[in-house]
């Protein structure tokens, strides 16, 4: 056993490895195949060659060596597929058949005649090396060619982009290690006579080793490799142990020779010294690893705690938005970050916080709801990442695919990043390149996850807030109200009680101005009498009338009796409108009564009808006046209807009818729910009116009612109640 | 002459009430609570009593039972705010002439009172 054997043997494996690792661990793709492949032919070559240095028989090794070398043949012919695959190359196909062809025939020379290679052999130190004949020259221009040529393509295509993305990265260090593999053809040297050592595995070695990087650090053929503790583990240990073995079997003659009989105290003290050694150099190394590693992730920690513990307090939901731009832009430095969120009336995501680099910065103000993006983060769930989807494009030329690229080009989005709440997608975070322009890596990703997800549960926080308010203010409202209702009892007859006196006070008065007036007066002092009589007049006449308001108001207010009873339909109409009579001006509508003497008696509450009736023409007023505020229709005319009407069923059948403003189809649902309001004056009404009236209706007299209503149009309010047999 | 008590504990009704009978040849007493109104029923034997029904110490009605019950049938108006039907039912189970309503104005009143004072 010798050295020389070892270093191509242990590059063979080395370069297996690293294809293996490529091929299984990136999905499978079309890149990553004939990657492998070519690190198979790499791997054949040196393989093949280290077998042959250390076989001691030379026919063997001959054959060995032209095994070997079939794989150095092959491996310019393996080279095309993948790095025209790299670059997208159109002729790759093409290509790659015209110069398997030409490897093949190349091999064959090998195989079946002398020409390639001759039948004698070199013996140099290390072994013996195939000797060239005389087609080898035309196969060394030929594999020379072919990887200039590549080299060429990869670096002219790397730098005619004029911003350094990511894959003009990947394509310049691909290059790169190319342009330094290539100088592995120094192993063509000793074909020609030359007792060079073949050193190419250095050169081999350092090509996989910059592949392996461009793998780590640019996800080369989309491999995302962590560096886990065992795989520094595996490396340390395999020089600790492998270094000892290595000089047991290679240098056992040396030893032999320069120590004698002790000459495996060798490997043993440095077994010892490296084992021992081992522990402290993986720790070293771990340590290290792991510093640089989760130095960035500690970063993300704390501003994520910081993240959360503020995003939790922020009841408005436009600081919120705000508030998770600007903890995006500080954990990563982004050229620019925007948040859409989902609006239900317009059902469209709309854009309600950005921050950006570049002061010119412009995107799209809104998401359709159907957008490619927004179907597929609803399916996935996960953020999207558009250098994958880009790819995925290219390998699978998916229509749905190209869509959703185009759609993240628009929002300039390099990573989008939902905000999911149960099933809702209440928001969706865009943000751009790094700044650094390197990828987002898996632990990114994750950390965005997270705060998408807090942020989610923020922002259905704040909305919950908001509406919490809402309903506390109409709350407050009726409970005032309530209050109000009740006070009204003591305070009409307190107010009536002023009234009262009033009127007598004035009374009494207007009585002796009368009694005096006509005895002894002069006529100025007469005129002043007759002017304070007018004025008295008119104090008792405000009596009355308020003396009438407050009769009212009492009306309204009076729980009534429970009761049922024999109830005439006008006279509930009558009733109700008297109720309005505070609020709506004579002449401000028409109420048109399209029903007969006839009309069944109803058997009912007369007190909670008259106050369902009350809020339905309340209702249909405030609609009307809307109507009339909001669309000003020339020659408008508010008008109410109403039907009634007996049928067989013994129901009274009664119909509401005005030309108001309606009701929205998104508000029809949301129609009896308590508070739901869409009076535009908060004066109008606390929203309890609908509720109200399906309660008293519905539960209290077995009726039913139902709504139908236009936009724009008017509304039609169906009430069925028992008549009296 | 007609006498005529006025039960009513706001002040103001009692002092205009009495300046505008007076001034129609009415002898006119005044009460501002039950016990008084029940002293001058008892001696000054009124033609004619306005009651009012809400009063602080107590009520018409209660004050009404008292005085029927011990017998008298003195004519009786009561005046009321808005009441409750029972306190409605019970006044005229106890026999009164009828309800009048506040506010009222006072030719209203004169007009009723002199009426039941001056049956013509």
């Amino acid at each position: 056993m010798n050295i020389p054997c070892l270093f191509p043997l242990f590059t063979g494996l080395l370069v297996f490895f690293v294809g293996v690792i490529a091929y299984t661990k990136s999905h499978f793709n079309q890149i990553s195949k004939n990657f492998f492949i070519f690190c198979l032919t790499i791997f054949l070559w040196q393989f093949s060659y280290g077998i042959a240095f250390y076989l001691n028989s030379k026919p063997i090794s001959f054959l060995w060596l032209k095994i070997g070398y079939t794989g150095v043949i092959f491996t310019s012919a393996a080279l095309c597929p993948f790095a025209l695959e790299l670059l997208n190359n159109f002729y790759r196909n093409k290509l790659s058949f015209v110069f398997y062809s030409i490897s093949s025939l190349f091999s064959a020379a090998l195989w079946f005649t002398n020409y390639f290679i001759s039948a004698e052999y070199y013996e140099y130190f290390w072994g013996i090396y195939p000797k060239a004949a005389i087609m080898h020259p035309f196969f060394v221009l030929y594999m020379n060619l072919i990887f200039s040529g590549i080299i060429f393509l990869l670096l002219f295509e790397s730098f005619r982009e004029k911003n350094k993305q990511l894959h003009t990265q990947r394509l310049r260090y691909v290059g790169g290690a190319l342009s330094i593999g290539a100088f592995a053809s120094i192993d063509f040297v000793a074909n020609y006579g030359y007792e060079i050592y073949p050193c190419g595995w250095i050169f081999v070695i350092s090509y996989i080793l910059i592949i392996a990087y461009t793998i780590i650090k640019y996800r080369l053929m989309d491999i995302n490799l962590i560096l886990t503790r065992t795989s520094i583990f595996i490396v340390v240990y395999s020089f600790v142990l492998g270094i000892p073995f290595a000089i047991a079997f290679g240098w056992k003659e040396r030893l032999i020779y320069i120590i004698g009989d002790n000459w495996w105290l060798v490997p043993l003290i440095s077994s010892t010294v490296l084992a021992t050694a081992g522990p402290f150099i993986y720790l070293y190394i771990q340590k290290r690893a792991e510093a640089r590693l989760f130095q960035e992730q500690k970063r993300y920690q704390a501003t994520l705690r910081q993240a959360s513990a503020g995003m939790g307090r922020i009841k408005d939901i436009t600081r919120l938005v705000n508030l998770i731009v600007h903890i995006v832009s500080r954990t990563v430095r982004l050229e620019h970050t925007l948040v859409y969120l989902f609006d239900p009336e317009t059902k469209l995501y709309h854009l309600r916080a950005s921050r950006a680099r570049s002061a010119r910065f412009k995107t799209q103000n809104t998401i359709e709801n159907i957008s490619p993006i927004v179907k597929y983060l609803i399916r996935t769930r996960n953020p999207i990442v558009y250098e994958e989807i880009k790819q995925q494009t290219q390998d699978y030329g998916d229509m749905n695919l190209a869509r959703l690229e185009s759609e993240l080009v628009a929002v300039n989005a390099e990573l989008v990043v939902p905000c999911f709440i149960d099933d809702k997608l209440l928001a969706v975070i865009v943000l751009g390149k790094k700044i650094s322009n390197s990828l987002y890596s898996e632990s990114d990703l994750a950390v965005f996850s997270i705060l998408a997800n807090q942020a989610a549960l923020a922002m259905e926080n704040a909305m919950f807030y908001e509406e919490m308010k809402n309903t506390h203010a109409q709350l407050m409202k009726a409970e005032k109200m309530a209050t109000i209702g009740t006070m009204a009892d003591g305070l009409s007859h307190q107010i009536n009680n002023r009234l009262h006196a009033l009127g007598f006070i004035a009374g009494d008065a207007l009585d002796t101005i009368k009694l005096k007036k006509d005895v002894f007066v002069s006529p100025e002092v007469k005129e002043v009498m007759i002017d304070l009589e007018h004025a008295l007049h008119r104090i008792e006449d405000n009596v009355t009338q308020g003396g009438e308001i407050v009769r009212g108001l009492l009306k309204y207010t009076r729980k009534g009796e429970e009761g049922f009873s024999e109830l005439e339909f006008d006279q509930l109409v009558n009733a109700a409108v008297e109720m309005t009579q505070f609020k709506i001006k004579p002449g401000e509508i028409q109420i048109v009564k399209e029903y007969g003497k006839d009309t069944p008696k109803i058997n009912g509450n007369f007190t909670q009808l008259q106050e369902v009736f009350f809020n339905l023409i309340d209702n249909a007023y405030d609609a009307m006046m809307q109507r009339k505020n909001e669309l000003k229709e020339k020659g408008y005319s508010p008008v109410i209807k109403i039907y009634a009407e007996g049928d067989h069923n013994g129901r009274v059948n009664i119909r509401f009818e005005d030309n108001g403003i309606g009701i929205k189809e998104e508000d029809k649902t949301r129609l009896f729910t308590p508070f739901f309001t869409t009076k535009l004056s908060s004066k109008k009404g606390t929203g309890l009116g609908l509720y109200v009236i399906q309660k008293l209706i519905e539960e209290n007299h077995n009726g039913k009612v139902v709504y139908n209503s236009v936009y724009k149009q008017g509304t039609n309010v169906l009430i069925s109640l028992h008549a009296l047999r | 002459m007609s006498k005529l008590l006025i039960v009513d504990d706001e002040i103001d009704i009692r002092e205009f009430a009495r300046n505008f009978f007076k001034k129609r040849g009415i002898e006119v007493f005044t009460a501002s609570g039950g016990s008084d109104a029940q002293e001058i029923i008892e001696h000054e034997n009124p033609n004619l009593v306005l009651l009012d029904v809400r009063m602080e110490e107590i009520t018409g009605v209660e004050l009404l039972r008292n005085v029927r019950e011990k017998g008298n049938n003195v004519k009786v108006i009561m005046v009321s705010g808005v009441e409750d039907e029972s306190v409605i039912d019970e006044a005229h189970n106890l026999g009164i002439l009828g309800f009048i309503h506040k506010p009222l104005v006072l030719d209203e009143l004169e007009k009723i009172v002199l009426k039941e004072l001056h049956p013509e």
